[in-house]
């Protein structure tokens, strides 16, 4: 215990000295979930629309108001005698409303007029809520214009859970948060690790009597307590200027967490150990860790969305877990009945790391 | 002129790339972190980041157990949104369910529906989603109200609520109803992986240009045989020029084999000129290669220069468009996005590419990369000169 006690003091005081480690230890999280929970977000709103109005009736003009109120878009102006997509490939407008000469006539007449909405779907997600949009404005539209009288025979009472605002910060803020907990941590225990082989300093490890074990749980416990010191900063964030909380029971956050830190230091210490050069084990980090999270955790799109061809990765990339206890943990709060396993497979992934790093030292260690 | 023209052209010059070729090629993590990877990541990404919502998980908790409930849930589960994943007894059941992400939505039918329905009353069904996931929410929502309107249209013409329309409208005047047709140009399929990848391109581009520059020209210093090139008879423009030619030359053809591999594997149309791509692709990596060159000029090792990198791409990632749409940012975060050249790349790849944009329209992207490029390419020669001399 003592052993493990100084290792880890030796590897604090060595990325003290180290003042562009430490920077991107300690700054580059937090620049890094200010600007992603910030900028990152699927929800558009105030999109550039054009209306191409053929008709001059009272009731075209309604609706278009109708259009020009809505929170979702905002009309630019756009002669008619130009097609509209001339307007999507200069990106001056993302979808055009289209309404034909005989519009009035035919909804004085008690008939169904057409509407076109002509979308640009270059970004298929954003056409599809500019979709989803337009549909509710007209819906709207058609209840005030003559249905007041005539109730809709059905109507749905749409309640949303866990996120009513549907703020898009609340469901990045935690997955940045993983992001940057499944990068950092173990990108500075690699550093550390194959520094040590880098510059030789791993022989003297071996001649001294310092176990195995001991060497790596002393590296673990100091990464872990930066780690510890990044989430909390991080955390800190996420509840005072994006206005999460845990909600329900802490305890399976709180357990997640230090077994996440395990996990991801003791992925860290693998890769440095295997890889004896500080250059290529940050690749290998970036390239591993970031990116398999990035991709294939939940962290932007649901998992269920990667074909099932490459879909099973996701059952071993450890960020995943993590995400969801995280995501649980501070929107739906279900608490331990749901997430436990989750728990389980971080414990058992970071083993499966501490496993193969400690091998991979005991093998050039000298025989007692 | 004619002497810089020859200086750039000369033999010395050639002798200099070839050497640069041939000790690229020789360091094999460098080939290899050329080839490998950049191709490899726009696939994954390709095929891994897919915003589509589909094939939610529904459960029903179904009260009134009737034919007119029933039609209900099988028009909901009909279209490709919802997946009927069993039904519950109690909306509690249902919403430990919703808790535990087993489902991702609720549809809860009182036990008077149908009843009220044939008398011609209006009926309130719930729907219950999970919001946690801002933009399934919305898109699902849309998807709900839409199912609905539809179930309401059909209910007044045809099935079993033929009578439904003479007990509940007897004596209103019937007014024209406004029926909206979406049309999705380019992309009628909204294929969502078209978007991503042609955004991610700028952003391989801009990181692998940054990372192989500042490697390479760090290794030399490390090696300390830049003294050596110093000591040979050619300029420091020729050793910087030579040096950072072959890296643009292998990274071009990276970027023209991401360009194939989109069209093969992702089938995105190519509706305007290649040629614009392909010279937008290539002023990209120009701004990488000289963002990665500037960073070496500050650095002693390769280590510490990598260090930095984490500085400067992540942000520029994160803002530059290539994920998620630069108007989904927040209004007083879009303007900074204009000062991203990975975001002018992907107005030109997604115009040239998806919309068939010309260089009518796509000039001021084109005149801003240009920009970023000179800008970036003449800071580091200048900072790299000064510390040569």
């Amino acid at each position: 215990m003592r052993r493990i006690l100084a290792q880890a003091r030796k590897e604090l005081t060595q990325l003290q000295r180290d003042r562009l480690a430490l920077a991107l230890a300690l700054l580059l999280p937090v620049v890094l979930l200010l600007l992603q929970t910030t900028a990152i977000s699927l929800t558009v709103s105030d999109l550039p629309i054009i209306v191409q109005n053929l008709d001059s009736s009272l009731a075209s003009q309604k609706l278009v108001d109708a259009f020009r109120n809505a929170l979702s878009f905002h009309i630019v102006p756009w002669p008619t005698d130009r097609q509209p997509e001339e307007a999507f490939t200069a990106n001056k407008a993302r979808a055009a409303l289209i309404i034909s000469e005989d519009f009035g006539r035919r909804i004085a007449r008690g008939e169904s007029a057409e509407v076109q909405l002509q979308i640009d779907g270059s970004d298929s997600n954003t056409a599809q809520i500019i979709s989803g949009d337009a549909a509710e404005i007209v819906r709207a539209f058609n209840a005030e214009r003559g249905n007041a009288t005539r109730p809709l025979p059905v109507t749905a009472a749409i309640r949303l859970w866990y996120n009513p605002s549907r703020s898009s910060q609340k469901f990045y803020g935690p997955g940045i948060f993983v992001m940057a907990m499944s990068l950092f941590p173990p990108l500075l225990a690699t550093l550390a690790m194959a520094k040590e082989g880098e510059q030789k300093t791993i022989l003297q490890v071996y001649v001294a009597n310092i176990s195995a074990h001991e060497f790596l749980l002393g590296k673990i416990l100091a990464f872990m307590v930066v780690g510890a010191g990044e989430a909390l900063i991080m955390l800190a964030i996420l509840f005072f200027s994006f206005g999460l909380r845990v909600v329900g029971d802490p305890t399976p956050f709180l357990i997640a967490t230090l077994l996440y830190l395990f996990c991801v230091t003791a992925f860290g210490n693998m890769i440095g150990a295997a890889v004896p050069s500080q250059v290529a084990a940050m690749q290998v980090i970036a390239l591993t860790g970031f990116l398999l999270v990035y991709m294939f955790s939940g962290l932007l799109f649901p998992i269920s969305n990667i074909p099932v061809s490459i879909r099973w990765l996701s059952n071993f990339v450890w960020g995943r877990y993590y995400i969801e206890v995280v995501r649980d943990a501070m929107l739906a709060g279900s608490g331990w009945s749901s997430v436990w396993w989750k728990v389980l497979m971080i414990a058992g992934i970071g083993s499966t790391f501490y496993f193969f790093a400690w091998r991979n030292l005991r093998r050039m260690q000298l025989k007692d | 002129m004619k002497k810089k023209l020859q200086e750039l052209l000369g033999p010395r010059m050639r002798a200099l790339v070839r050497k640069e070729f041939q000790q690229i090629l020789r360091d094999r993590r460098l080939a290899m972190s050329l080839i490998v990877p950049p191709t490899l990541q726009l696939l994954l990404f390709g095929f891994a980041l897919n915003p589509t919502v589909a094939n939610l998980h529904l459960g029903v908790v179904d009260d009134s157990k009737t034919p007119e409930s029933r039609e209900l849930i099988s028009q909901m589960t009909e279209s490709k949104a919802f997946e009927a994943r069993g039904t519950y007894l109690s909306v509690g059941d249902l919403s430990k369910q919703l808790a535990n992400g087993e489902l991702d939505a609720g549809l809860v039918i009182p036990y008077d529906y149908a009843r009220d329905l044939r008398r011609g009353w209006p009926v309130t069904v719930q729907i219950l989603l999970n919001a946690m996931n801002s933009n399934t929410a919305t898109i699902a929502q849309g998807y709900a109200e839409g199912v609905i309107a539809t179930y309401n249209q059909n209910l007044s013409s045809q099935g079993i609520h033929a009578q439904f329309k003479e007990i509940a409208a007897p004596s209103v005047i019937w007014h024209g109803l406004v029926v909206l047709h979406p049309a999705y140009l380019y992309n009628p399929g909204l294929e969502p992986t078209w978007f991503i990848v042609s955004g991610i391109l700028g952003v391989l581009l801009i990181l692998n240009g940054s990372l192989i520059s500042a490697a390479a020209l760090v290794k030399e210093r490390e090696i300390g045989t830049l003294e050596q090139l110093l000591m040979s008879p050619a300029s420091t423009t020729q050793i910087i020029i030579a040096k950072l030619f072959p890296l643009f030359a292998l990274l071009c053809m990276m970027g023209l084999m991401a360009v194939v591999a989109m069209q093969v594997v992702f089938g995105i149309p190519f509706r305007g000129n290649v040629l614009l791509v392909l010279g937008a692709a290539a002023l990209c990596l120009l701004c990488g290669i000289s963002i990665g060159t500037f960073i070496a000029t500050f650095t002693k090792s390769a280590r510490q220069a990598q260090l930095t990198l984490f500085f400067v791409n992540p942000p520029l990632t994160s803002l530059s468009g290539a994920f998620t749409p630069v108007e989904a940012m927040p209004k007083w975060l879009q303007p900074v996005a204009q000062f991203n050249p990975i975001q002018h790349f992907g107005q030109i790849s997604r115009g040239a590419m998806i919309k068939g944009s010309d260089m009518a329209t796509l000039w001021p992207n084109f005149l801003a990369l240009l920009a970023f490029t000179m800008v970036l390419v003449l800071l580091s020669v200048w900072r790299f000169r000064k510390q040569l001399s």
